[in-house]
């Protein structure tokens, strides 16, 4: 499309949003009462979504009137978004407005999961919360606190109040994500995500489908349609048609798990046609270190490097990819000659998708990642960056020091290489009696219903001597939630604080999320000591809950936590929120103060009018950065790895006589050799490979009814389970039918709507069918947002969205979960929850999952081998049973395949690898006490 | 100025963030949506697509809902865009049927019309559509077509561009980049049924779907086509949003009791009125005050129909005259007032004066029975209903419905030999009259449109037919023609009993006809 040049017309030209100078006062007609022309005027205030991770903008408009939030657009001031959204940001309404959620802190009143709930205080919940953790850090039990975040929504709050405690109690959802493609681009670059420059790509490969899903789908999608607009091509490798498969120029559908092989056979391509960035190559990969291994008597020169390459992958042909992966060897010459042709404009991208589905998917990204070395366009413009270069923490004041204590229960000695913590074998953990847990935080985490074998978390969950306390701190009721001790009622978008920044382009930007309502009293002259005086009910903001937690854990300042919680501004005072992030902005965000000033604003209140702040545009080929010369008097330089060392410190890497800062592994170049897979027991796995993933083709038989299931594709308009309170979002898609090719409906003798019953390997779910020529035939597909259930008739569950279920333990470890019905309109204040038409609420797929733990990564790999059948004439729509001694059996199994630490030097972990709420550098040690 | 919209589906990637921020910006009420996205897969493995296409209301230069929309609470505004004003509607659902792009929907909060008005509570204040701004890929281009410098009027002219339905001749002020024919004419896919790829499919309650008389039939039929029969060469829709059958028994049954009111007096006028036939009771107190009677009825069953019943006389003071709603409301006052002066006539025992009122009364009536094909020829989104010959067929079914009324009532009420024999003609001749014009005229007669034909299939030899050949044509032609055919001297049995089949013939016919109509997917 040739570029438009627009011109100035005032009259008809609208703009998109009203100039931020009138934000404080905008006038705007009700569009209930239009034609009549009713003025209403609002106060509009940025704040981010809270929906997927990518932190979009969003701007409330406040009633002024009523106070009420009357609607959120997108924040134009937003450098990530730009003032755009994806259905789930307007959605956000919904969410604020729901019916159906938590507005008082509640506590169990019956035993776990009998459904009795009580209202209780704020002040109870803190005062047993805080004697609670703070006998536990008398008695040195720094284990036995555990914060289980789902959603972090935050960059580094928890990492300081946990290590302010002295805790190593960081859990998180990174297993069950993306700890393949975490684990793949970490052994590559150090930083274990991809920052893909979409926007000036000549060509962009995405193993994803950020043109409808994942973070960062809108930032992403805005500019992965930018670059296409301008001519660039498309390839997106899926086994399923996704959304952004039917977008692209080639869609490639892989047999599930051969995505490696497709990838080295483009790799292979491009090596035999000489068509790599071989300076790019000579400077920045570590072929001396990659020659040695692969041809030790070679003479270790950069041609005999590329010669060994080249026989190494020989064998990848495109006639070999295209056996194993059912992609035509011509289709991947072609795209592969087309990314080769894109150079340093290549942009590719993995997260989850086939790197999650398999065991060995850590592979899929180191292939990928592959690519983009061969092509040179790592860190380029228009090509792949690490995602640190785009991503900006900002730090807080006084920094707690680094815990002195490994949790095994987190980082267990099994998976040294995992990315991150081993969150989804938890119960498996605490029923082999690795530790228990005295006092659990679970946070908008739903593990019941998300994680693989929820019906062993049930069983944990229930049992209190496994863990001791437990509070789900939520917006709304989950699965998990019914399980807790306290289900505590935490703020949406647009009721609370949190500091963000994510690698959505080659830039990096921070936003700030704030409870617009308190901001507007505020503004109006109305002082508000604690967010939750201006939201709904009781409803708190976390970020002064951990303040007042702290506060009560440590009142006297004897434990040490206490001081930091004192203001930075106030000595010895409570610290405020609004003193906490005034310091960050005055402090650690470069740019910012003068920016504020030059409007003649505080820092704080720079960020308060805009929500967000771009502190870098346009970066690239960081790791070309010229090491300070000042630094550089006296340091050494290793004449065989070329390391520039101060003081026993590296501090860069010497290029062709130039020093360098590099990246950030161990020899500060691109690894294609690891030393670190070569020491930590993986040799076989030292360089980016094809590892056959559990599902490969050849352990699925169709003539006994097998299939591969691919349970993990989103929706554009769901995110997991929290999108539950929407009702505009679960109007559009409520159901999750499993896809299967015509072909495959004919083998089983089933029609469009015909129920299947689906075997994995410790039970079986209830499906319907829907046929398609949108996935490859031998396998099938299912949605994972849906089948969300409650077990109240009114409460445990957003009834927008949950089935009434019924669940039964009918033996030992033998779950039933029966739906009693489906989505049922109800009566509420919102006259449309007497309106909801729908009535399927889907199918939970999960449940019946087992763990699969891959050995290396950690990463839980999602894909099933699936037996199907007819349904028989007993069996009932969105039934679901499982055998929890079978899955127990299953998590051993893969437990079997690990090879556990030490690594050199009785190391825990590599030391160069990122660990979240990393610990003191001791206790990387084995020979150290674990304390666990 | 020209307010248009572009959509451009090189860029726009299906993610429903236009219909969100849409129900947001106007509290769209569940159940129903003032913009979609439609999702349309083709292909077959690995050559397989899915193409999403946003539908909304097109602002058309020639609005058909303006035209049709009888209190003007539809209209046009100078900048182009059509808007509406709830505060105005009476829900007559009449829109709903001239738009032929189910832009339009009953807001179940204030039971009148709504649909995209291109947020014009927001260009007043010079703000872009909200489905605009939220656009992550900038697909919706909002603008004035009157400018030629505008991206909208510059895309319009460098790019090839389409638009819904150019036949309909409405001339849609939004145009398409890259859309799909498959997915801009619902006609060239697989329509889902229960459910779709994630959805099941709307079936909002705010319809009148039940008819008693005929448990069942009411439910909008699945097609001859079924998703069952992927066929790798069809399209499918894979998503898309229900939309309501907005015309449902009450309307049926008034164009039924509209033809007896009509067809009644008609009948005296042509018997007593041409000479025909000498006056008798039946001619003068029957056909007058069971047209009187039928005529209530009728008027009680149009504004029963209204979604906003309390405002049915805005019809009269506030007439939008290019309405045939408006000008059938009228026409019905009219020929009550004659109706009513007649009774008046006959009270007072004023024979040539009532005998002179059959003249513009039957006038009256036959306006009265034709109106509607002029109002259903308004109704561009009904194929169907489009039907040249329907004036004509009404005039038919009008003749037969009275004869057949008044046959039945004879046997109550005096009247004569010549009389009976009289209905016995208009009968058995309607009758043939009408199966040649239903069945040669707007059945078996090759279609203009798909939509016709596949209304017309759905009759003919879909989910209709038994009711069309068994009740329709078999009770309601054969049986009666039969009786009158072949058991000569008029006995009244046969009369009752012929005028009865008769009657319930096209009361059926009128229903199936009505569904049909609207059977057939806009979008």
């Amino acid at each position: 499309m040739p570029p438009f040049t627009p011109s100035s017309h005032a009259a008809g030209v609208l703009t998109n949003y009203p100039p931020v100078e009138r934000w404080d006062d905008w006038t705007e007609y009700d569009p209930a009462t239009w034609p009549r022309k009713v003025a209403r005027k609002y106060m509009l205030v940025p704040t981010i979504c809270f929906n997927c991770e990518a932190a979009c903008g969003l701007l409330a408009y406040v009633d002024k009137q009523d106070l009420s939030i009357r609607k959120f657009e997108g924040n134009p001031e937003h450098p990530g978004s730009r003032g755009r959204n994806c259905a789930k940001g307007p959605a956000t309404i919904n969410q604020v407005n729901d019916p159906e959620r938590i507005l008082y802190p509640l506590k169990r009143s019956g035993p776990r999961g009998s459904g009795q709930w009580e209202r209780t205080t704020w002040d109870e919940v803190l005062d047993t919360f805080s004697s609670r953790i703070r006998q536990a850090l008398v008695e040195n039990r720094r284990t036995e606190v555990m914060y289980h975040v789902g959603r972090p929504g935050h960059d580094g709050y928890m990492d300081r109040v946990l290590q302010s405690w002295g805790v190593d109690g960081h859990n998180s959802h990174t297993n069950v994500c993306s700890s393949s493609a975490r684990l793949g681009y970490a052994l590559w670059q150090g930083a274990d995500r991809p920052s893909p420059d979409h926007s000036n790509a000549r060509f962009i490969l995405l193993i994803s489908a950020h043109l409808e899903t994942g973070h960062y789908f809108n930032p992403h999608a805005q500019r992965i349609i930018e670059a296409k607009a301008a001519g660039s091509k498309i390839a997106v490798i899926d086994t399923r048609l996704s959304n952004t498969a039917s977008m692209a120029d080639y869609w490639l559908s892989t047999w599930p798990g051969s995505e490696a092989a497709l990838l080295l056979a483009m790799a292979n391509v491009i090596l035999q046609e000489e068509r790599y960035n071989r300076e790019f190559l000579r400077c920045w990969v570590n072929w001396a270190e990659t020659l040695r291994v692969l041809r030790p008597d070679a003479e270790n020169t950069f041609d005999n490097f590329l010669e060994a390459l080249k026989a190494h992958y020989a064998t990848y042909t495109p006639a070999y990819a295209e056996r194993e992966t059912g992609v035509a060897a011509a289709l991947i010459v072609q795209v592969a000659r087309e990314i080769a042709a894109a150079g340093t404009a290549f942009a590719a991208h993995v997260w989850r998708s086939a790197a999650s589905g398999n065991e060995g998917g850590w592979q899929v990204a180191r292939c990928l990642e592959f690519l983009s070395v061969l092509t040179g366009s790592v860190g380029t413009r228009g090509g792949t960056s690490p995602n640190t270069w785009d991503k900006f923490v900002a730090a807080p004041f006084k920094r707690p020091a680094p815990q002195n204590v490994w949790n095994e229960l987190l980082y267990p000695q099994e998976y040294p290489l995992s990315f991150h913590e081993m969150s989804f074998l938890l119960p498996h953990f605490l029923k082999s009696g690795r530790g228990r847990v005295d006092t659990y935080f679970t946070r908008v985490y739903n593990p019941v219903w998300t994680n693989p074998d929820g019906a062993t978390w049930i069983e944990v969950l229930k049992d209190d001597k496994l863990i001791g306390l437990h509070a789900a701190l939520t917006p709304v009721w989950s699965e998990t939630a019914w399980f807790a001790d306290y289900v505590l009622p935490m703020g949406t978008a647009a009721e609370r604080h949190d500091l963000m920044s994510q690698e959505t382009q080659a830039g990096s930007w921070i936003g700030f999320r704030q409870p617009v309502l308190r901001v507007v009293r505020e503004k109006l002259g109305q002082p508000v000591r604690f967010t939750y005086e201006a939201n709904p009910g009781e409803v708190w903001e976390e970020d002064e809950f951990w303040i007042e937690l702290s506060w009560r854990i440590d009142p006297d300042g004897s434990l040490g936590v206490r001081q930091h919680f004192e203001s930075p501004y106030r000595p010895g005072e409570k610290l405020t929120i609004d003193e906490y992030y005034q310091w960050i902005f005055e402090n650690s965000v470069p740019g910012l103060p003068e920016a504020a000033a030059a409007q003649g604003l505080t820092p704080l209140a720079y960020m308060r009018k805009y929500g967000a702040f771009a502190v870098k545009r346009d970066v690239y080929n960081l790791h070309d950065t010229p090491v300070d010369p000042a630094h550089l008097a006296g340091a050494e330089i290793d004449p065989a790895t070329h390391l520039v060392r101060q003081q026993g410190q590296v501090i860069g890497v010497e290029i062709d006589g130039k020093v360098v800062t590099g990246f950030a592994t161990p020899s500060r170049k691109l690894e294609l050799f690891s030393q670190t897979l070569h020491d930590w027991h993986w040799p076989e796995h030292a360089l980016p490979g094809y590892i056959k993933s559990h599902v490969h083709r050849d352990h699925i038989d169709h003539a006994k009814g097998e299939y591969v299931l691919l349970p993990t594709f989103r929706l554009p308009t769901l995110i997991h389970t929290r999108a539950g309170n929407s009702k505009w979002l679960y109007e559009i898609s409520h159901t999750n039918p499993l896809w299967l090719h015509p072909r495959d409906a004919e083998r089983l003798g089933v029609d469009l709507g015909s129920l299947l019953k689906v075997h994995t390997e410790t039970g079986y779910f209830v499906i319907r069918v829907w046929i398609t020529e949108a996935i490859r035939p031998g396998v099938v597909a299912c949605s994972h947002h849906l089948g969300r259930w409650r077990l109240d008739k009114d409460i445990g569950g957003d009834r927008w969205s949950t089935a009434l279920a019924d669940l039964q333990e009918v033996g030992p470890g033998q779950w039933r979960l029966r739906q009693v019905h489906g989505i049922e309109p109800f009566h509420s204040v919102d006259p449309d929850s007497d309106r909801v038409w729908w009535k399927d609420a889907g199918v939970h797929q999960n449940l019946t999952f087992p763990v699969h733990p891959d050995p290396v990564s950690g990463m839980h790999c999602w894909h099933q081998k699936v037996r199907i059948e007819r349904a028989g004439p007993e069996d009932r729509y969105g039934d679901v049973f499982v055998d929890t001694n079978k899955s127990f059996q299953v998590y051993e199994q893969w437990l079997q395949k690990t090879r556990p630490a030490p690594g050199p030097d009785g190391l825990r972990r590599p030391l160069w690898f990122a660990r979240a709420v990393r610990p003191s550098n001791e206790v990387y040690r084995i020979t150290s006490t674990p304390a666990s | 100025m020209k307010f248009g919209f572009l959509i451009d589906h090189r860029k726009c990637i299906g993610c429903h963030a236009c219909s969100v921020a849409c129900k947001e910006e106007h509290q769209v009420p569940l159940g129903v949506y003032r913009t979609w996205v439609k999702y349309v897969e083709k292909g077959a493995f690995p050559n397989t697509r899915r193409h999403f296409t946003v539908l909304r209301c097109n602002h058309c230069e020639d609005a058909p809902c303006v035209t049709i929309c009888p209190v003007s609470a539809l209209y046009k505004r100078s900048d182009g865009i059509v808007d509406f004003n709830s505060n105005t509607c009476i829900g007559c659902k009449a829109c709903m049927q001239a738009c032929p792009y189910d832009a339009l929907y009953i807001d179940p909060n204030s039971n009148t019309a709504a649909k995209c008005n291109f947020c014009a509570h927001r260009v007043e204040v010079g703000l872009q559509p909200s489905c605009q701004i939220v656009c992550p890929t900038q697909a919706i281009v909002s603008g004035d077509l009157d400018d030629p410098t505008s991206l909208i009027s510059y895309l319009t002219a460098r790019e090839p561009i389409r638009v819904r339905k150019p036949e309909k001749g409405t001339k849609p002020q939004l145009s398409y980049i890259d859309a799909d024919e498959s997915s801009l004419t619902p006609g060239a896919t697989i329509q889902p049924q229960e459910f779709g790829m994630w959805s099941q499919i709307t079936n909002p309650h705010i319809t009148d779907l039940s008819m008693p008389l005929f448990p069942g039939t009411m439910t909008v039929p699945s097609g001859p086509d079924l998703l069952q029969d992927l066929s790798a060469e069809a399209g499918r829709t894979v998503y898309n949003v229900g939309h309501a059958v907005p015309w449902g028994q009450k309307v049926s049954l008034y164009i039924w009791t509209k033809s007896l009111a009509a067809g009644a007096f008609l009948v005296s006028t042509l018997g007593v009125g041409a000479g025909l036939v000498p006056d008798s009771p039946l001619l003068t107190w029957g056909a007058l005050l069971l047209a009187l009677l039928f005529l209530g009825i009728t008027s009680a069953l149009l504004i029963l129909d209204l979604k906003r019943p309390e405002r049915f006389y805005t019809i009269l003071l506030r007439p939008q005259w290019r309405s045939w709603l408006t000008i059938g409301a009228y026409i019905l006052v009219v020929y009550g007032a004659l109706l009513g002066l007649s009774f008046l006539a006959a009270l007072f025992g004023a024979t040539s004066f009532r005998h002179f009122l059959l003249w513009p009364g039957g006038l009256g009536a036959i306006l009265a029975s034709i109106y509607t094909g002029f109002l259903f020829g308004q109704a561009k989104g009904r194929d169907l209903w489009l039907s040249p010959a329907l004036p004509v067929h009404l005039l038919v079914q009008a003749l037969v419905a009275g004869a057949a009324l008044l046959a039945i009532f004879s046997v109550v009420i005096p009247s004569n030999l010549a009389t009976t024999v009289l209905l016995h003609n208009i009968v058995l001749w309607g009758l043939l009259a009408n199966v040649f014009i239903m069945l040669v005229g707007e059945l078996w007669m090759p279609h203009g449109t798909q939509d016709a034909a596949q209304a017309a299939r759905l009759i003919l030899r879909g989910v209709y037919s038994r009711l069309f050949w068994g009740m329709v044509i078999g009770v309601g032609h054969v049986l009666p023609v039969l009786l009158l055919l072949l058991i000569p001297g008029a006995p009244i049995g046969v009369t009752f009993l012929a005028g009865l089949c008769a009657l319930a013939g096209l009361l059926v016919f009128e229903h199936i006809w009505l569904i049909a109509g609207q059977t057939v997917p806009l979008s």
